[in-house]
């Protein structure tokens, strides 16, 4: 897929992306939560979301859910290992995340995961979304969950980040 | 989802915020910390364990499954990388992704560190396009770093037309850690 036609925002001459990466992803989220606290790991997320991400923001609002739906397409098919359903509706796009790559990748190597790691997909898909007038809510967690994203005003209630499960290592 | 295909996006992103928390000194230990304690200790033990084959082993694995443009040259005494197209700093380039003032001093930030526990030093010189080169020695061997083409051959990166810059190339010279280079950009 060319830079012209990849809904992505960043490109690279690979398909998918080196799946070590992963290590250095849940080692960074350890290293904030143990120099910067709970606090300091939800604002690097925040940030993240808002500053780095701000092309896909962007594309949401231009291209509102349908946008959305392209978007994770392409994103999970350039994760290794990741087997996820994405599915479409006038109201809503609805990630059926069955394999997540990045926690089947650090299982098999026997990584220890942060326990708080799913949260890291609330809070920067939420900072993604708030400016295209998008939310999401997830539940799961642990290797599969889903992630729901829907026009903020069709939402009432908080995400319940008691919905998101605590990732075991093993 | 954070992923793995944009990371070394994300990754030098992070050394701006890290910088932005906790200035200089919070990105020279998220470097040391969260990368070589944590993300590559593999490479470590493999370091430790094995020396030069152990280098040879991870560099050969890393960078074949990053499909960078590299050589490697290895005898009992040094380990040499010629490093013509870096994936991880062609990646930020080609996105015209710059967040922090040197992205290729990371490396040096969690390999030096590693190098030195293990009992080598490094000489190193990047020039911000994309391509360095390494040699690592014992640090008893007081060996200088080879002549331009001595050691690798024709696969010396500096024998490039476009290794030379208009600035010139960050240089480090027997170090072990990250701010150990001529000219030094941070102070």
């Amino acid at each position: 897929m060319t830079p012209d036609t990849c809904p992505l925002p960043y490109h690279d001459t690979k398909p998918v992306g080196a799946a070590d990466f992963y290590f250095a992803i849940n080692a960074t989220f350890r290293f904030i939560l143990g120099k910067l606290g709970m606090e300091g790991l939800r604002r690097y997320w925040a940030d993240l979301g808002a500053r780095y991400f701000a092309p896909v923001t962007q594309k949401w609002t231009a291209g509102g859910l349908p946008a959305v739906a392209t978007y994770w397409r392409a994103f999970f098919a350039a994760e290794p290992g990741a087997e996820v359903e994405v599915m479409e509706d006038p109201e809503s796009v609805t990630l059926e995340v069955k394999t997540c790559p990045a926690i089947k990748h650090l299982r098999e190597h026997g990584r220890e995961i942060l326990p708080c790691f799913c949260q890291h997909c609330y809070f920067i898909s939420e900072t993604m979304g708030v400016p295209a007038g998008l939310t999401v809510r997830i539940s799961g967690g642990n290797g599969s969950c889903r992630q729901i994203f829907q026009k903020r005003d069709a939402v009432q209630a908080r995400q319940d980040l008691s919905q998101i499960k605590e990732v075991t290592s093993c | 989802m954070l992923g793995c295909y944009d990371f070394c996006g994300h990754y030098e992103w992070t050394f701006a915020w890290m910088e932005e928390q906790g200035g200089h000194e919070l990105v020279r230990e998220y470097w040391d910390v969260a990368i070589r304690q944590d993300s590559q200790r593999h490479a470590v033990a493999q370091i430790a364990e094995e020396g030069i084959e152990g280098m040879k082993k991870y560099w050969g694995f890393t960078l074949d499954h990053e499909a960078a443009g590299f050589a490697m040259t290895a005898t009992d005494q040094v380990f040499r990388i010629d490093m013509h197209e870096c994936p991880s700093k062609g990646f930020l380039i080609q996105n015209g992704l710059a967040q922090y003032r040197d992205y290729c001093d990371h490396c040096m930030g969690w390999i030096g560190p590693l190098m030195k526990d293990a009992g080598f030093v490094v000489d190193h010189e990047h020039n911000h396009c994309g391509r360095c080169w390494w040699e690592i020695r014992h640090k008893d061997d007081p060996t200088p770093p080879s002549e331009t083409g001595a050691l690798s051959g024709e696969r010396d990166v500096r024998l490039r037309p476009d290794w030379k810059q208009a600035a010139p190339p960050d240089t480090y010279s027997r170090a072990t850690d990250p701010d150990e280079k001529t000219p030094l950009a941070h102070s």
